[in-house]
């Protein structure tokens, strides 16, 4: 793309002589004159002026420009070129959307990349995707920023100094070559593989290079689940579940819902069984937990099970559910080993009640109740729910049409082994890591950074420089996901293709591309498509040749890249026949004083995402903590321990040992220790090293029955103290001066499913008329309004990742939010009620009301928020001098205030560069310090729908915009529309029985409505 | 104990000195070389000022981040500021205007200075509105002013009332303490031999010859101002409560705070003149013009308007009570025992309980305790204005929201600075015009005036 730009010959396309052609120097300076000497000579100079007509003028117009900037602020803006030659596809002020996949992490979501003018601005789900339906993971909406990340590698470099390509290439093929001559091992150690093209690559890199291994590895995988569904059924394909037919969900230590497997996937279809707009069909939510998730916080029923006791609490589950009858027969050997499980143990911690309650449903639920083991737990515990869903009919669930394929089983602890091993042993030639981040990754314990110093050849294929890179010889920049072709198969029956929306935007190759070239042998043989031929001759014989449509190749590769997924009938295997007596071999877990639970984060994941700001400044769903993990313990244990929030404490399990501080978090069990990965990384961006605790350190390769728990462990406070940050003040539960405040102050209303069903009216039976003192104005046309439905939000915090991405809001950093100015415009507010113990935890997502008598804008000095015809509050940034008036007098607390100009305050103008600028969303006004802020309803987009209802000679209709919170919301929680529509979906759910106003009896006439949560639980109590 | 007699007037000026006397002790600063003492005086205030300018050059330059105001408490330090130096500005015009119209002769001793200090009050507070926004150099926009823009100001928000209000006091301020220094101009002039200081003093006496229609005039002139700037006193102070009452936050939404903020800012003004007066007038030996009987007025003043915000702070208790909206009840709840409870107990002991004392006559006349009550006063009303404007903010609808605000140190930088650029003032004026009225004081020496009795 940039060629002809970059290009340094001036040699041109027009030439009028040989001279010209050559750019003679003295050509070029005759050209400089206007007129040739002598032409100019025919006055008398000595008569005139000292002065040239030319230098006066030059005289005259630098008086008049030095004056003119003097008088101005102006400031150079750099050069603006509009364009001579339309570029094909491309109309000014028109974004253009392109289908692709994202490969930020196995789920492999379709995606629908925004451009403008070339330059992709914002990621959204592809609607036509059967597994994500258009919506998309906070990671996956963030992960834009990483394309324009400041720190992105831009060259090859050998031992950390720039080289080109071909050095690059000659060299790595030359060691490939000795290697492979020598017979020594070349390992390939890469993430999870979910490309068939890319799976077929590697097998043809292992055809030319003998000796080759490969090695997928994944920090958070589902190897505990794989691995117990081949023990259970004989494969490693194991079903997706239907959770929208489900009555009863058990979720065992399972973040479903928030942070684990495909949970947008799930938490769509789980929130349609949290339908309260017609008849109340709702599923009942079982989470037995020892820490508190996304959903824990959903769960309508929450049982504190630590992680290590969660076989026991299977086995006498199955045992209970046994004894009243089961779907198949089960052997007596089993038999008589789940005989030895009671539920007395667990009376006490979980409530002899709701054990009832979960018997009894799942016994009265057969063939509509599951239970979900958490991928943390070990493949014991998942054999044992295998069992259990037979016995209950829980695999009627089961979806085997999207099953989870396996085209690579991941390494095992014992294969890593054996690759350090032959390291240590010097039998390995070449490591070659691509796209993974081993050294930071793998246990300690492994000794992996040691093992490959002893490497002649090590190589990374990384976007920037991480802990791996650091121990490389050589580190190739890869190209981003969205300038990369690629393509991905995790479920059956679904290919969904990867396509560039940019050239790469510097020297970067995609990592398949360079492999393939290594596989051609030499280094000229790389070109710009050569991964991008490789994949259509594989797309041609994999998915064309299957799918045998009426099209021509290339007609059908075109319309795949269109739609971004093509899906066809697979063979999966079905689990007919089923290995019991794979039950006998497993075991309870060790047991004793702490269990160290190690988690997924849904933010940074496996650490790759700890470069991205917005990521990091997310709150966390449930403790709404930012840029930082912890030791997240029970309210009693933090008791015992004497250590409050922010204490230090040492945690340490299999003699592994980690400083970080403490969150008291409410709903906990007592002898849980809660630490999430992906923090403290050292070999990173500025924005994400050193930020948080490297919890993988605990981690080691000798662990019990699962990497992720680990039993025995020891938590002291060691003194000190470390501050978290958090966009919420933590107010102590048992506090009675604020207890309940939410509920007191009907900010959270909520009931029951039962309660609701005996009297739909119940939220508004005291409902009083609030008159008004002053003349309503009168909304013709179309009226803006939003409903947030409260019984669907998991609090996942899409929604403020597509709000921050549409609408160019700011990262302030820890500091800043450590002083309560952070930037988001939507944020999901966390309230705990009942007793630390056994909380119920409400969510609100809280954004600009939109009020009728908006509070802040009689106050403003300025005018600069006032109100449009259409209701909205909107707010002039150009007119705001910054008096903050309106934040005081708004009783939401939406409003945000440019403290500072935060892109040049945060982390020395980390993001204040030409390169990050280009993430902006050009319809939204980029803001400066000073000036105040707050969701607009995302007027850009109204603005656009409306004119193209202009443009097209139509109505403007409220189904016409899409604001970016609702469009990412994975549960369909949030719905926006015109109010004055009586059709339209945002009235009647104004209307509807469930429909409140927070803060109602101020009289400020939020145009945001929420429908109170019904919790599903047996009595028309709330828990 | 002296045996004071209420059947005849007190005198105002003690010992009847002679009225040149005055003349010359009055006039004695301004004709004199500045001391060494002077020059250590404002060595400390221009440091105190180079603070202020360093932290208003580091917000500028960066942003209102530099302070600690948050999301929640938009307004902190920044407004409380202004707000307690406009209640400083108070005393001088309430003691030159209102105490004039009541025919309070004890009044002439402080006039003059209490006027001065209003004026350079109300200028520190002036500062605190046009800093504290966002886009400091947008402040032009607060004004009306017709533009190609045809954007006009929002009439309807009490900032812009504030604008109004204040600019408003401090020119009439201003003018009324013009027309006062008149003939005393007039006097320096006449005084004078240097070139300079006569043709300054002549320009600024306006031809003044100290005739009888000068004096006629002048007379009139001075009690239309009175009656003028009256209002003004009550006015200024109510509107700035309005930038809170109209809002709708609990603890800012209430209709006691006109009158509870005026009182507030008469008892902080005469504790912050009496205050600099205690100095003044043992510096230039002023104790038989500002008497202990003036500081025994101005101190059942303070123990007045000291029990009036008292009762303020009461009855906003009892309203919040009554009213059985469960936010405001719980804000005040907050005030007095939540996070910010400390300032609102330093609060409490400064402004209610310490006044108090006053009751008794004793302490009313003793110097020295007077002069520690008044800077508890003084720190009292600052901080009354810290409970109102931060603890409200910091704990309003939204638990969710909440959160606790803590000052950086360029907030202190511009808290001393401010003290820093206030008594620069003072002190510049000290030496440059006559901290006590020549004309009003020899008008009010025993036997300056005709009478019925021994004349």
């Amino acid at each position: 793309m940039n060629n002809s730009r970059n290009s340094t010959d001036n040699k041109k396309e027009f030439w009028k002589s040989l001279e010209d052609y050559n750019s003679d120097p003295e050509i070029q300076k005759l050209k400089q004159n206007e007129f040739l000497e002598g032409v100019t000579d025919d006055f008398d100079s000595s008569k005139l002026s000292g002065i040239s007509r030319r230098k006066f003028l030059a005289l005259l117009s630098a008086s008049a420009a030095v004056t003119a900037t003097a008088c101005t602020d102006y400031r150079d803006k750099g050069e603006i070129v509009p364009y001579n030659k339309r570029p094909e596809e491309i109309l000014p002020g028109i974004p253009n959307f392109y289908a692709s996949t994202c490969s930020g992490c196995e789920n492999n979501c379709g995606i629908l990349v925004k451009t403008r003018e070339g330059r992709p601005i914002k990621i959204d789900g592809n609607p036509d995707h059967p597994i994500n339906k258009g919506k998309i993971c906070a990671k996956g909406q963030a992960s834009i920023l990483n394309l324009y990340d400041p720190e992105r590698l831009t060259d090859p470099t050998i031992n950390k100094s720039k080289v080109d390509w071909k050095k690059v290439d000659d060299e790595i093929i030359s060691a490939l070559n000795i290697a492979r001559n020598n017979s020594k091992e070349i390992a390939i150690v890469t993430e999870t593989i979910t490309s068939p093209t890319y799976l077929k690559l590697l097998n043809d890199f292992s055809a030319k290079y003998q000796g080759t291994k490969i090695y997928p590895i994944e920090l958070i995988n589902d190897a505990n689940r794989r691995n117990a569904w081949f023990d259970f059924y004989g494969t490693y394909e194991y079903p997706s579940v239907k959770w929208d037919e489900a009555n009863i969900i058990l979720a065992l230590d399972s973040d479903f819902l928030g942070s684990e497997g495909n949970h947008i996937e799930a938490v769509e279809k789980f929130t349609r069984k949290r339908e309260p707009l017609n008849k109340i069909d709702f599923n009942r939510l079982y989470a037995a937990e020892g820490r508190m998730s996304s959903t824990g916080m959903m769960a309508d029923y929450r049982l504190r099970i630590s992680p290590d006791e969660q076989y026991e609490f299977v086995m006498a589950l199955i045992n209970e559910l046994v004894r009243k009858g089961s779907a198949i027969s089960i052997d007596s050997a089993v038999q008589s080993k789940i005989q030895k499980y009671s539920f007395s143990k667990f009376e006490k911690s979980a409530g002899k009640d709701k054990l009832n309650n979960l018997v009894n449903d799942f016994n009265s639920n057969r063939g509509k109740a599951i239970v979900y083991a958490g991928e943390t737990l070990s493949k014991d515990v998942h054999i044992a729910v295998n069992l259990l869903n037979e016995i209950i009919g829980g695999t009627l669930l089961y979806d085997y049409s999207r099953a989870f394929k396996n085209l690579a089983k991941h390494s095992s602890k014992e294969e890593i082994e054996q690759l350090i091993d032959s390291i240590n042993k010097g039998n390995a030639g070449v490591v070659i890591h691509c796209g993974v981040n081993p050294v930071y990754q793998l246990a300690d314990d492994f000794g992996y950074a040691s093992a490959l110093k002893k490497v002649s050849t090590v190589i990374s294929l990384t976007e920037s420089e991480n802990e791996t890179s650091a121990f490389s010889h050589y580190t190739l920049p890869i190209n981003n996901q969205l300038e990369s072709w690629g393509d991905f198969s995790s479920r059956t029956g679904i290919y969904s293709l990867q396509q560039p929306v940019i050239s790469p935007l510097f020297n970067t190759r995609q990592k398949e591309a360079i492999l393939l070239t290594w596989i051609n042998g030499s280094s000229s043989s790389y070109k710009e498509d050569i991964y991008h031929n490789y994949l259509m001759e594989n797309f041609n014989t994999e998915v064309y040749a299957k799918k045998n449509p009426f099209t021509d190749a290339r007609t059908f590769w075109l319309s795949a890249l269109h739609d971004g997924v093509v899906t066809f009938d697979e063979n999966v295997p079905t689990s007919s026949k089923m290995n019991q007596s794979s039950l006998l071999n497993t075991k309870e877990n060790q047991k004793g004083g702490y269990v160290l639970h190690l988690t997924n984060n849904c933010f940074v994941g496996d650490g790759k995402f700890a470069n991205n700001g917005w990521l990091q400044e997310i709150p966390h769903p449930v403790t709404k903590i930012v840029w930082d993990n912890y030791a997240a313990i029970s309210p009693s244990a933090s008791k015992k321990l004497n250590a409050e929030n922010n204490d230090l404490v040492e945690v340490s399990a299999n003699g592994h040992k980690l400083t970080l501080p403490v969150l008291v978090q409410p709903g906990m069990s007592d002898t849980t220790i809660n630490i999430e990965l992906g923090y403290g990384r050292t070999v990173c961006g500025e924005v994400g090293r050193n930020v948080g605790f490297n919890s993988i350190k605990l981690m080691s390769k000798n662990f019990d029955s699962s990497p992720f728990i680990y039993s025995n462990a020891t938590i002291t406070k060691i003194g000190g103290t470390h501050k978290l940050a958090s966009t919420q003040e933590h107010h102590s539960l048992d506090e009675t001066f604020v207890k309940d405040f939410h509920r007191k102050r009907n900010i959270i209303r909520e009931g029951t499913v039962e309660g609701y069903k005996k009297n739909p009216h119940f939220l508004h039976k005291e409902k009083e008329e609030i008159f008004s003192i002053t003349r309503e104005h009168k909304y013709d046309g179309a009226k803006w309004a939003m409903a947030i439905d409260l019984n669907k939000c998991t609090s996942c915090g899409v929604c403020v990742a597509s709000c921050n991405v549409e609408n160019n809001v700011p990262v302030v950093g820890k500091e800043q939010v450590l002083r309560g100015r952070e930037m988001q415009w939507i944020r999901v507010d966390r309230y705990y009620s009942g007793t630390p113990d056994e909380p119920i935890v409400s969510n609100q997502p809280m954004l600009c009301q939109h009020c009728d008598n908006a509070p802040c804008e009689n106050v403003c000095p300025v005018n600069a928020t006032n109100h449009s015809p259409d209701g909205l509050n909107q707010m002039a940034y150009n007119r705001c001098v910054g008096t903050r008036y309106c934040s005081n007098n708004c009783p939401y607390k939406v409003r945000r205030f440019n403290f500072f100009n935060f892109r040049d305050e945060f982390a020395d103008s980390y993001y204040e560069n030409d390169l990050t600028a280009l993430v902006n969303n050009p319809e939204v006004t980029v803001r400066s310090r000073g000036v105040m802020e707050k969701c607009t309803f995302c007027v850009q987009r109204i603005m656009d729908a409306r004119s193209n209802a202009i443009r097209d000679g139509r109505e403007l209709k409220g189904s016409d915009v899409v604001t970016a919170c609702q469009q990412a919301c994975p549960s369909n929680a949030i719905v926006f529309g015109d109010a004055n529509d009586s059709e339209s979906e945002v009235s009647k759910l104004r209307e509807h029985d469930l429909a409140y106003h927070v803060l109602e009896e101020l009289n400020v006439k939020p145009n945001v409505t929420y429908l109170a949560k019904l919790r599903n639980t047996h009595s028309e109590e709330i828990a | 104990m002296s045996v004071v007699d209420y059947t005849k007037e007190l005198s105002v000026i003690e010992g009847k000195p002679p009225l040149r006397s005055l003349d010359d002790l009055i006039s004695k600063p301004l004709e004199t070389k500045p001391d060494k003492k002077f020059y250590i005086a404002l060595s400390i205030t221009l440091s105190m000022l180079g603070l202020f300018v360093i932290g208003l050059g580091l917000t500028f330059w960066y942003g209102i981040g530099m302070w600690g105001n948050n999301n929640p408490v938009g307004w902190a330090f920044d407004i409380v500021n202004f707000v307690f130096w406009v209640g400083i500005g108070h005393a001088g015009t309430l003691i030159s205007a209102i105490l004039f119209l009541f025919r309070q002769k004890w009044r002439t001793g402080i006039a003059r200075f209490a006027e001065g200090m209003t004026i350079f009050a109300v200028m520190t507070a002036m500062l605190f509105p046009l800093i504290h926004v966002g886009r400091p150099w947008l402040d032009g926009w607060l004004l009306p002013y017709p533009n190609q823009h045809g954007i006009w100001t929002n009439f309807t928000s009490p900032l812009l009332w504030d604008v109004f209000a204040v600019s408003t006091y401090f020119t009439v301020s201003l003018i009324f303490w013009y027309v006062g220094l008149i003939p005393d101009f007039a006097v320096l002039r006449e005084r004078t031999s240097g070139k300079v200081k006569k043709l300054t003093y002549s320009i600024f006496s306006l031809g003044w010859r100290f005739s009888n229609r000068h004096w006629n005039h002048y007379e009139m002139v001075y009690l239309i101002l009175a009656g003028f700037a009256t209002p003004l006193v009550l006015s200024v102070h109510t509107i700035v409560s309005f930038d809170f009452a109209v809002s709708i936050m609990p603890g800012w939404h209430t209709t006691i705070f006109p009158p509870y903020f005026v009182a507030g800012a008469v008892f902080s003004g005469f504790a912050m003149v009496q205050n600099v007066l205690l100095i003044i007038r043992k510096i230039f030996n002023y104790e038989h013009i500002i008497t202990v009987d003036t500081l025994d007025k101005m101190n059942k003043i303070m123990l007045v308007t000291g029990s009036m915000v008292g009762y303020a702070y009461a009855m906003e208790f009892f309203i919040a009570w009554y009213s059985g909206v469960e936010a405001e009840q719980f804000t005040f709840v907050n005030r007095a025992f939540g996070p910010y409870a400390w300032a609102y107990w330093i609060m409490v002991s400064c402004n209610v309980i310490s006044p108090q004392l006053f009751w008794i006559k004793k302490i009313r006349r003793s110097v020295p305790v007077m002069f520690v009550i008044a800077v508890f006063v003084n720190v009292g009303m600052w901080f009354e204005r810290f409970v109102i404007v931060v603890s409200s903010l910091s704990r309003d609808y939204l638990p969710s929201s909440w959160a606790y605000y803590k000052p950086t140190y360029v907030d202190f930088m511009i808290l001393i600075g401010s003290f820093g650029f206030f008594f620069t003032f003072i002190l510049l004026f000290t030496k440059a015009l006559p901290v006590v009225s020549l004309a009003e004081v020899k008008a009010v020496v025993d036997g300056a005036q005709p009478s019925h009795k021994d004349h």
